[in-house]
């Protein structure tokens, strides 16, 4: 098989390949998956109705889950049987699909983005799935789902240096002077950066990855729900063994709310660790001449590519804890290939370097924009009309809701004028601190922009990569010479808010000039 | 790190290109006619519903929606006052500007927006025409850059020999495919 799948020499008629029969395996999850998709309706009034009626008991069961079984492993084979695939004069040919037969080509220089996974099931076999991205929709992605991990790696050397022939004929990425046809190659990769298992513990407890576990646990949670009912009752912590008599003081009920929020959070603290842990275990950043690869994974082995020319934007994300811990997510962010929503983790659009240290962000960032001053540029502030208008639309009406709800309706008297100041303080200083983080900042070469609210979010982005502007101002902002700026990324927008029109009007000058003067490329 | 073309020399501000100094051009005058057609059109329509439910006397009417029919015969027309007013004022709004390197478009009368586009950075430019746009000869052109599909520029009302011949600028302008 290594064989046939070199293109070079296949001048002639290459003929069809089928995949190594692993991919049976590939098959039948992917269609377990897809028929959980669409008919999770059904699925979750099956669930219900197995959970009420005693479904064991009849005599149905044991043949329908026969059958079951063996539809599942027939849709297997049958997806297996119709998939074909070969490589020939710098294209991927891939027909598949059984009722609705599909028939792509895609030329080398079409994709975007080449991507090696290995999934749990693969974990001790030879093959991983090679998934192909390009620029279109999010059904024109393709996968060669078995292919040996050599050939899978040889393949891709043949696609980013097909795509790098062409980009360096057209001469259209100044950034990347490298000749060498075995740019890219793993002979001269160096890895930048890993995660040590302690890192991702500290990623896992500062943000909420539990949806990584939580998401592909859905058709139970009926039952966790019950398991988990039951173990609060094992260590003695539900009511009715707390609280026999009907008299309980009311500390003993705060105490026991207190007690069951502690359990809560730490159950969904550690299910984000092991969420974080298993997606991102032996994290490594390496970088080759032009390209950055990220590995990570416990079970599943996940390896995705990106150039570095381009990165549209770069992105040194915090949340509150991470502030505190002075760690931060480090994100590259490249064009958005159709409009297909990804999560963070199979986005390819995306590569995130978890919980680095401020020095590590700033290093990786100056790799991927060279000379950018994210460490230590100082940024201009927004208007202070900031604080009015959130306080008029925001503050004040939530503070007079409280007030209504606790006087009239509650009838605290006194009380519910500290409520509602409050309420108002505690709103106020929430504005407060969004305002003071926001800021803007340029040099020759990047727009910086800060945000957030405990924590920072830093962005940094070339002047020369932005695709669009717009201004924008209320007549209320017209009247005070206000507006917002926002730049139009391949990779997303950026806004800052509240600036007066003329700087707005300046930087919007300055972006376009140089987007058009230097006419370099954004790829 | 590769050998960049790093250079930091001083841009000197007033040679920079101005939009505060585009010359804009307004777009048809029909645009603004045919929106407020549209208005009236379901406004009428609305109304003739209303009261065909106020005043017909062939099938008994739910109670609910017989007062609902008196509430929308004052509502629906005052609604549509506004929006005919607002559409009548806004739609001088939209206007556009042509440079040699880009496009920019103006709208909005409450928030006011300027956005423009680089032809550097244009994939592909679109004409078009629903039947209302083909029954007033005008064509609405769309401009696709990489900022993705929330992104798209957009010139609305535009007659139609114009707006094929800012395609057709758009489309000999030697950047345009850049990548």
């Amino acid at each position: 098989m290594a064989d046939s799948d070199k293109p070079e020499g296949a001048g002639g008629k290459t003929p069809w390949q089928r995949l190594p029969p692993v991919a049976i395996v590939y098959f039948i999850v992917a269609n377990v998956f897809q028929f959980v998709r669409q008919f999770i309706v059904g699925v979750s009034v099956l669930a219900y109705s197995a959970s009420t009626y005693d479904i064991q008991g009849s005599e149905y069961f044991i043949p329908a889950l026969i059958t079951i079984f063996v539809a599942t492993v027939c849709s297997g084979v049958i997806s297996y049987w119709f998939y074909h695939y070969r490589i020939r004069d710098q294209h991927v040919e891939i027909r598949d699909g059984v009722l609705k037969r599909r028939n792509m080509n895609l030329p080398f220089w079409r994709i975007q983005n080449v991507k090696i996974e290995r999934p749990f099931y693969y974990r001790f076999t030879q093959y991983a799935v090679l998934v192909l991205d390009t620029a279109g929709s999010a059904e024109e992605e393709a996968k060669i789902v078995a292919l040996s991990c050599d050939d899978a790696n040889a393949l891709r050397q043949q696609i980013l240096s097909a795509e790098q022939h062409k980009n360096n004929d057209e001469s259209t990425t100044p950034m990347c002077t490298e000749d060498s046809p075995d740019a890219g190659s793993h002979l001269n990769e160096t890895v930048i950066n890993r995660r040590q298992l302690w890192d991702l513990i500290l990623h896992g407890l500062t943000n909420n990855r539990v949806w990584l576990i939580l998401g592909a646990l859905a058709p139970f949670y009926d039952d966790i729900g019950g398991a988990f009912y039951g173990w609060i009752d094992a260590i003695g912590l539900s009511p009715e063994k707390l609280f026999p008599s009907d008299q309980v003081a009311w500390w003993q009920i705060s105490l026991y709310v207190v007690s069951l929020m502690l359990v809560v959070f730490a159950v969904m603290a550690s299910v984000s660790v092991a969420g974080s842990v298993i997606t991102y275990y032996n994290y490594t950043l390496s970088r080759t001449a032009d390209r950055y690869i990220r590995r990570s994974g416990l079970f599943s082995l996940q390896e995705v590519s990106m150039r570095q020319s381009r990165v549209q934007q770069v992105a040194i994300k915090q949340d509150w804890l991470d502030f505190l811990l002075k760690r931060a997510n480090l994100f590259f962010e490249q064009n958005k290939t159709g409009n297909q929503q990804e999560q963070e983790l199979h986005a390819t659009n995306k590569l995130l370097v978890p919980s680095v240290t401020y020095d590590e962000a700033f290093i990786l960032a100056q790799d991927a924009l060279p000379d950018n001053r994210l460490d230590d540029i100082s940024y201009l502030a927004i208007s202070r009309r900031f604080l009015y208008r959130y306080f008029a639309l925001f503050v004040l009406p939530v503070s007079c809701g409280v007030w209504a709800i606790t006087h009239l309706e509650a009838n605290l008297g006194v009380w519910s004028y500290l409520w509602s100041l409050v309420t108002a303080v505690g709103l106020m200083s929430v504005v407060y601190l969004r305002w003071r983080r926001w800021g803007v900042a340029f040099d020759s070469q990047y727009c910086y922009v800060r945000k957030g609210l405990v924590g920072l979010d830093k962005y940094c982005f070339a002047l020369h990569k932005v695709q669009q502007v717009v201004i924008s101002q209320s007549i209320f902002m017209r009247r005070r010479g206000l507006a917002n700026i926002r730049f139009v990324l391949a990779s997303g927008d950026v806004t800052v808010p509240f600036l007066s029109h003329k700087e707005a009007l300046h930087m919007a000058n300055r972006v376009l000039w140089e987007v058009e003067s230097q006419r370099r490329s954004w790829m | 790190m590769s050998e960049n073309l790093f250079s930091n020399d001083n841009v000197p501000s007033h040679h920079l290109p101005d939009l505060a100094e585009l010359a804009f051009e307004p777009i048809s005058p029909v645009y603004r006619k045919v929106n407020l057609g549209i208005c009236v059109a379901i406004i009428s329509v609305l109304m003739i519903m209303a009261l065909v439910i106020r005043f017909q006397a062939l099938i008994s009417v739910p109670p609910p929606l017989f007062n609902a029919s008196q509430y929308a015969l004052v509502i629906v027309p005052l609604i549509g006052v506004l929006f005919c007013v607002y559409q009548w004022f806004a739609d001088k709004q939209v206007m556009f500007a042509l440079r040699e390197q880009d496009l920019s478009l103006k709208q909005g009368l409450i928030f006011r927006r300027l956005a423009s586009q680089p032809v550097l950075r244009i994939q592909h430019v679109e004409l078009k025409r629903g039947p209302l746009d083909r029954l007033s000869g005008l064509a609405k052109l769309q401009v696709f850059s990489a900022g993705g599909a929330g992104h798209t520029f957009e010139i609305p009302g535009l007659p139609i020999a114009r707006a094929q011949k800012i395609r057709q600028f758009i489309l000999t302008h030697k950047d345009i495919g850049a990548r």
